[in-house]
């Protein structure tokens, strides 16, 4: 692999990533905010890390594993790693405009 | 990072909650037990623990046993505790209930039956207390909704002592003196022990979680929660121990409850507006219906504390004390419950049948398993039930009670039916019901390994 194939490789996981949702916001994970770094190195070794909405969550398990099979489907990956963390902790702020605007809330500074 | 896994057997506590739930409503529409009996009849006696017991306990041992591990991201101390502690406490509330209705003459062979249902109860709330302690235990430093658990464990303990003392001098197995006195003076405290303590501070250091979690509210550890916890805690104190330590030296307990009602009232009170200040800085505009009725439970609790307040000024609180003991039973903490449990069961249930095939395969929504607009015609009967059989206590209204009592009975049997409706995921649309890798959830437990494997 090149390395100029890295970066499209973190675009597909990203994409691939889609498919998982957070089952009580119902909404994808990637555009919750809660995929916070994806990083491939030159063999292909993915590092997803990744947090939940509330420390604690009963899904974490779940979401992780979730995350992990999902981009170990991408094309030119060849393991992948997925690292919880809480920091830092999430916030409603980190998702997507599209995520905002489905669940009503207002951009950082316009409320 | 510590993945909390399902609680196996929680579904089984809360169906068995739910049917001791519709049986003492079934009873009450029917005309048992206060107001057609005295409030110290064996018949209110069956069931006014048919509910606390029955109902409300085993609901919230189950909910905790699934929650404690969330609220402190740890693994439950021993996962295979909770179903012989189901059994013992089922066998406990059983062996209880029959032995109330022994006094009534309605059953011959009381015999020994207080005694084996003091050891069956002791048994059974010791090993909640056990696990969940343990568990709360390997958790230092709890976080503040954790503590409210603490106290709530501990206000369990004082219950669960204080009951079996009543039980065993009821039953004439014990006659020390002090045990006699309690017997005679101290029910006012096993109620504050037990409403007070053990139901409403675990509910409510749950509440604090849940809501924030479920909408999107900033967790914050507020000097008003802490005052919540801390005058709740001081009151329970000074009643729950003060009056025990009054009642051993032969003193009436009535100026003791007088300096505990203030630090319960300013509990009440800041509660109230913390839960006004959640809602009102959610994120999450668009609220669920279990929010929603969660906010009329508040209510209900809020109106219970305005009318203890004019009952005392009044001094009608011996006429009124039902209809106060009704609306903290039914409208606080029933109602709580019922909107969590349209809010958990759905949650869990997602989580066993959806969770593993989760990246496999695009998965339905939590909301997706529940029909809002059919549940909320159930929820809005409830609470008008509760309200009206609330209005009917004060005005000594029997017949209205009954009507009142059915009602509600007709409504949480809806909401019993819809939790079912989200458990066997019928609304969820049948193509996309059981994606490659989902798993279908039996109705009355977990799966054994409801978590994922590693492997693809």
């Amino acid at each position: 692999m090149s390395s100029t194939d890295i970066v499209p490789v973190a675009e597909r996981i990203r994409t691939a990533l889609r498919v998982v949702i957070d089952p009580e916001l119902g909404y994808n994970i990637v555009d919750l905010g809660l995929i916070y770094d994806i990083a491939v190195d030159v063999a292909g070794a993915a590092r997803v890390l990744m947090t939940t909405t509330t420390r604690g969550c009963p899904a974490t398990s779940y979401l992780q594993e979730g995350a992990r099979h999902s981009a170990t489907q991408v094309a030119g990956v060849t393991s992948v790693e997925v690292v919880m963390t809480h920091e830092p902790p999430w916030s409603p702020q980190n998702m997507s405009s599209a995520a905002k605007q489905h669940f009503g809330i207002p951009e950082e500074g316009a409320a | 990072m510590v993945g909390v896994s399902l609680s196996r057997w929680t579904m089984t506590y809360f169906a068995a909650a739910l049917v001791a739930l519709l049986t003492a409503e079934i009873l009450m529409s029917v005309g048992w037990g206060y107001p057609n009996a005295v409030l110290a009849a064996p018949s209110t006696l069956v069931l006014v623990h048919l509910v606390t017991l029955g109902w409300l306990s085993l609901l919230l041992c189950g909910a905790l046993f699934q929650f404690v591990p969330v609220l402190v991201a740890k693994p439950l101390r021993y996962p295979q505790l909770p179903l012989i502690t189901l059994l013992l406490l089922v066998a406990g509330i059983s062996t209880l209930l029959l032995g109330f209705l022994g006094l009534r003459g309605t059953l011959s062979a009381r015999g020994a039956l207080f005694p084996i249902a003091s050891t069956l109860l002791a048994a059974g709330f010791g090993l909640v207390l056990w696990n969940l302690g343990r568990t709360l235990a390997s958790a230092r430093p709890l976080t503040l909704p954790a503590r409210f658990v603490v106290v709530g464990l501990l206000s369990l303990v004082a219950t669960v002592a204080l009951g079996i003392t009543f039980a065993l001098v009821l039953g004439a197995d014990v006659t020390a003196p002090f045990a006699v006195r309690l017997f005679a003076y101290g029910l006012p405290l096993h109620i504050i022990a037990g409403l007070g303590g053990w139901l409403s501070l675990t509910a409510m250091g749950v509440s604090y979680r849940l809501l924030a979690m479920f909408m999107l509210a900033p967790e914050s550890d507020r000097r008003s929660t802490r005052a919540v916890l801390l005058f709740g805690a001081g009151a329970l104190g000074v009643s729950v121990l003060g009056g025990t330590v009054v009642i051993g030296f032969d003193h009436g307990i009535a100026a003791v409850l007088a300096v505990a009602a203030l630090p319960g009232l300013l509990a009440i009170a800041l509660y109230v507006h913390d839960l006004v200040h959640l809602y009102r800085v959610r994120k999450r505009r668009v609220i669920e219906l279990n929010s929603r009725m969660a906010a009329a439970a508040v209510a209900s609790l809020a109106i219970a504390a305005v009318l203890l307040i004019v009952s005392v000024g009044t001094e009608s609180l011996t006429q009124n004390v039902a209809a106060l003991v009704f609306l903290i039973l039914f409208g606080w903490l029933s109602g709580l419950g019922l909107a969590k449990l349209y809010k958990i069961i759905p949650f869990l249930t997602w989580l066993e049948c959806y969770g593993p095939a989760l990246g496999r395969a695009p998965t339905p929504r939590v909301q997706d398993l529940v029909a809002e607009q059919r549940a909320r015609k159930w929820f809005a009967l409830y609470f008008a039930a509760v309200w009206i059989g609330t209005g009917a206590l004060l005005d000594h209204a029997a017949g209205l009670f009954h009507v009142a009592a059915a009602l509600q009975l007709i409504a949480t049997a809806g909401i019993t039916v819809q939790l079912i409706r989200a458990r066997r995921l019928i609304d969820v649309p049948a193509p996309v019901r059981f994606p490659a890798g989902s798993r279908r959830p039996a109705l009355l437990f977990a799966a054994l390994d409801a978590r994922p494997t590693t492997g693809d």
